[in-house]
């Protein structure tokens, strides 16, 4: 019998990458309201020097590129660091936020904008929970929370590259749940449909409601409402839940 | 305590086997207690006693309790096994 522990989001750490853009920002909020303590990774120095300061205390900030290797080795060498500084609590928790969305057609998907699409929403996640099971193995206890997509769900048209790296995601997310559970390391992953962030800002208010149209509950939906499903996620509230993806789409029809 | 008795340690706690069964020929996969699962204890255990992060090649490389050895000191001159 594989007993999962999870222990209070309170007495851990939490590294949530994308942390400068919408969810990201939202899961830090969310995260630090809840008592954690929560390692910020992104790439826009000065949005981290704001929630460094919001948050004095209760953070700490990396600022590096998610495809770039050694930086993220480093950055976990740094959070390692730090717990055995008693800086800041034992890694408990992992949000991968990080991601970029591709709009375009197959014809005219380039090689480097399918590469770009793996590295962001892909690879970067898929190091970045190698290095963070690692440190929660040896608390016997972690809890991963992936942000994938609708997209990559149900496959959305004229984003093929996008639902691609996103359902890899969600492919790792399953298979790591069997294979980190003897570890007591919960992986699930939280699958938004459409979002208001920067990934959908470029939408005009016609496009919006053609979206809106396909979803039950006809509105976008938030950052805010994305960031409580991963937080329950990573939460002892969800200790016997474990390789599930969690839809925050307002049930999307496409 | 020294670096040999540290390893020694973090070898039959992650694997659960017999402090003389860790001699420098002991293989991974060659006992059924080191398999995959319990080879990632073993990273764990190893990282925590000796406070290192491993990089994925050498946890690739990681084969036998006398290449933990020669990884370990790689990441740090004061690791030694006399």
């Amino acid at each position: 019998m594989t007993t999962l522990s999870s222990p209070n989001l309170a007495d851990g750490s939490v590294l949530i990458t994308g942390a400068t853009g919408g969810i990201g920002e939202a899961t830090v909020t969310r995260a630090i309201t809840d008592g954690a303590f929560v390692i910020a990774c992104g790439r826009d120095a000065n949005k981290l020097e704001q929630l460094s300061s919001q948050f004095e205390g209760n953070i700490h900030t990396l600022c590096y590129d998610v495809t770039d290797e050694k930086a993220i080795s480093n950055a976990f060498r740094e959070v390692q660091k730090g717990v055995s500084a008693k800086k800041w609590p034992a890694l408990y928790g992992l949000v991968n936020g990080a991601g970029v969305m591709s709009e375009t057609v197959l014809a005219m998907t380039s090689a480097d904008a399918l590469k770009q699409q793996m590295a962001v929403n892909f690879y970067a996640p898929y190091q970045h929970m190698q290095l963070a099971s690692r440190l929660m193995s040896r608390q016997k206890a972690g809890s991963i929370v992936n942000i994938v997509s609708q997209v990559g769900e149900l496959g959305s048209s004229g984003m093929s590259a996008y639902a691609a790296s996103k359902a890899a995601l969600t492919g790792a997310t399953k298979s790591l749940a069997k294979e980190l559970a003897p570890m007591g390391i919960r992986v699930n992953a939280v699958a938004p449909g459409f979002i208001d962030t920067a990934l959908t800002a470029h939408y005009d208010e016609k496009a919006k409601q053609k979206v809106y149209e396909r979803v039950v509950l006809q509105r976008e939906g938030t950052a805010k409402e994305v960031a409580n499903a991963a937080i329950y996620l990573l939460s002892h509230h969800a200790s016997y839940t474990t390789g599930h993806v969690l839809p925050v789409d307002g049930l999307f029809c496409p | 305590m020294e670096n040999k008795e540290k390893l020694t340690k973090a070898f039959t706690e992650s694997l659960g086997i017999e402090p003389q069964l860790v001699t420098d020929e002991l293989t991974y996969n060659t006992i059924p207690q080191w398999d995959s699962t319990a080879h990632m204890v073993l990273i764990a255990e190893l990282e925590n006693v000796f406070d290192v992060m491993l990089d994925t090649d050498d946890i690739i490389d990681l084969s036998s309790v006398a290449q933990a050895k020669i990884i370990l000191q790689k990441y740090d001159d004061n690791i030694e096994f006399a």
